[in-house]
Parts: C-alpha cells; sequence; structure tokens
C-alpha cells in the first residue's frame, strides 16, 4: 500500500520543517509532499535545504487549489491513501497510522482526525467551535450523518475520493464542502480521535472579518451540495 | 420622439461602434465568442432608432407606457446579461488557469528529479 502525505503551505517557513521532522519520524511509512502555493516567504528555500520533496505551484491558487494538486499528484503516482496535513504544526503525525488502520479496517472512503470526540488537546477557540457545532448540525440535518469535525483540515482518504477530488475540488474553505460532497455519493465517512496543537508559527488564514464570509459561503456551498 | 438629426447621430455613433469592434475581432484584439452580445446589442440599437415605431409598438407590448423607459430598462437587461456573461467567463478561466497551474507544478517537479538524477550520474 502507497500512502502519501500531502501538505499544503503558504508562507509557513517557519513550521514546516518542524511539521515534516514529525511525519518522518512518527509516520515513516507515509511518504509526503509539500505543496507550495506561490509562498512570499521563505517556505521553498527551507524545503529546499532539508530535502523536502515539494511541489511549486507558479500562481497562488488558494488553499483548494493546493490541496487538490497533491491530491492529483497521488492519483498519478498510484497511491492508494492519500491524508492532508497541515504545515503549521497544529496536526500530529502520531495519528497517522492509526488512521489508516481505521481506513483499512472498517472499510471507509474518508477518515477526519476529529477533536471532538475525546475532547483532548487543543480545542480551537470558542468562536469557532460555535461554527463548528453549526456544521455538525447541518450535516446531520442535510445528510443525517453525525459528523463532529466537519472542518478538520486532517483527513484521509482511499483511491475512490481521491480520484473524485482529482476531478472537482471547492477553492476556498473546501472541508465541511467536501465532507457533505461524499456523503451525498454515498461514501463511508468515519471520524476518529485526534489531538490538535496550537500552530507552531503564522496565523490562521480566517480571521475574524474573515469567519463571516466563511459561515456564509460554507452555509451556502453545504445547500447547494444537498441540491446537486 | 426623437428628431431626425438624433437619429442620424446615433445611427452614426452605433455604426462608428460596430465598425471598432468588427475591426478589432480581425485584428484578433477581440474574441468573436464574447463580442456577439456586445454585437447584438448595437444592432438592435440601430434597428430601434431607424424605426421607432417598432419601439413603440414594443413598449406597448410589454405594457410600458414610454418608449424612453423602455429603452432605458432594456439597456439595463442587456449590460446585465454581459456582465453576467463575463463572471461565467472568469469562472471557466478560473478552472482553466487552475489546471495549468497544477500541470506547471508537476512538470517542473518531474524536472528537477531529471536533473538531480543527471547530477549524480
Amino acid at each position: 500500500m502507497k500512502k502519501l502525505v500531502i501538505i499544503p503551505a503558504f508562507n509557513e517557513a517557519e513550521s514546516i520543517v518542524g511539521a515534516v521532522e514529525d511525519i518522518r519520524k512518527n509516520a515513516p511509512e507515509f511518504d509526503y509532499i509539500v505543496i507550495n502555493d506561490c509562498s512570499e516567504d521563505m517556505t521553498a528555500e527551507m524545503c529546499k535545504k532539508n530535502d523536502i520533496k515539494v511541489l511549486e505551484l507558479p500562481i497562488n491558487l488558494g488553499i483548494g487549489g493546493a490541496v487538490q494538486t497533491g491530491y492529483a499528484y497521488a492519483y498519478r503516482n498510484q497511491y492508494d491513501i492519500v491524508v492532508q496535513f497541515d504545515g503549521d504544526g497544529q496536526h500530529a503525525a502520531c495519528f497517522l497510522e492509526t488512521m489508516a488502520e481505521a481506513l483499512i479496517s472498517q472499510e471507509a472512503d474518508m477518515v477526519i482526525g476529529s477533536r471532538f470526540i475525546e475532547y483532548q488537546g487543543f480545542q480551537s477557540s470558542g468562536i469557532r467551535r460555535v461554527g463548528i457545532k453549526i456544521f455538525a448540525f447541518l450535516t446531520k440535518v442535510l445528510f443525517g450523518e453525525k459528523i463532529t469535525d466537519a472542518t478538520s483540515g486532517m483527513r484521509m482518504c482511499n483511491r475512490e475520493v481521491i480520484k473524485l477530488f482529482v476531478q472537482d475540488y471547492p477553492r476556498d474553505y473546501p472541508e465541511p464542502e467536501t465532507v457533505c460532497r461524499l456523503l451525498r455519493k454515498k461514501c463511508r465517512v468515519i471520524e476518529v480521535p485526534v489531538q490538535m496543537r496550537r500552530r507552531f508559527a503564522g496565523t490562521s488564514s480566517i480571521s475574524f472579518g474573515k469567519s463571516i464570509y466563511y459561515m456564509i459561503k460554507v452555509t451556502l456551498a453545504v445547500l447547494i451540495e444537498r441540491l446537486r | 420622439m426623437m428628431t431626425r438629426q438624433a437619429q442620424i447621430f446615433i445611427v452614426i455613433f452605433l455604426l462608428l461602434v460596430l465598425a471598432v469592434i468588427i475591426n478589432m475581432i480581425k485584428r484578433r484584439q477581440l474574441e468573436l465568442k464574447y463580442v456577439l452580445l456586445w454585437m447584438g446589442c448595437d444592432i438592435a440599437l440601430i434597428i430601434l432608432t431607424c424605426a421607432p415605431d417598432l419601439m413603440n409598438i414594443l413598449a406597448r407590448m410589454l405594457g410600458i407606457q414610454s418608449p424612453v423607459n423602455m429603452i432605458f430598462f432594456l439597456g439595463f437587461l442587456f449590460s446585465l446579461m454581459i456582465i453576467f456573461s463575463l463572471t461565467v467567463t472568469i469562472s471557466r478561466i478560473t478552472a482553466k488557469v487552475r489546471k495549468m497551474a497544477q500541470e506547471i507544478a508537476f512538470l517542473s517537479e518531474r524536472l528537477d528529479e531529471e536533473i538531480k538524477k543527471r547530477d549524480i550520474h
């Protein structure tokens, strides 16, 4: 089984090496590749210096486009399992093996690393948790499945889903929307408990002002997904 | 009602615009596909100016009392249609640009690998 970690990175020079070290040490079974979304800082140089494999996007595509690049790379190179992993140090590589086991043994199409099953580790800020709760409620009502952490960026999928994502992937704030798409297509989405950390460095791509836009856009996207 | 003078002036102007558009298509500065709406709009206006009676009939048909109001309304509608078609085009182009950027990323990665391999040999 070929397994790949895809790490979308935009201005993560300070944390990217730490995140990759974490994977090298705690998930040695996995290959990894950084997708540099046209960073303005030293991300590319840091990767080169530390011999980290990297895909350089010539223009900034946004998180969705960067992640999709990773999926397309995985698809072409015949990977069976792909997991998304943040380059800012929020995610812990020691959970990757558990997620892969769950994916295989439970014959799931996607495994989401959820912060809200065991409620351990960094729990995200209060206002964001409210948003996550709203999405959990929406998914439950619209698709009849309980997904506690649809916004989690730590998600692993099999080849079927990789193929789907290569065909079509939302541009920004893709997580809840893609989960709903899989549910609509009757894919099996499961969650395993993980702990996340505070990011090593950098700021979230979602500032306070953007969070309103985020809520509206994602809610609409999820509703439209239901209409498809 | 329009005076004959205004009519002539407007038609000349519209014909000029049409000529400019066609000339730009000839020189490949414009893609015919995206200009069709503009040309349609221009020609419709020429017809309406030449035959103001048509305007009255049309206005009556649409239940609008003043033909001038109808012109404004139709003009607004046409503009919105053109803007909307541009939004559709942008969406399509965005998807294409994304695909190309990804392809470039793959190619340059492959190229780096090949160069590395050759350096080792």
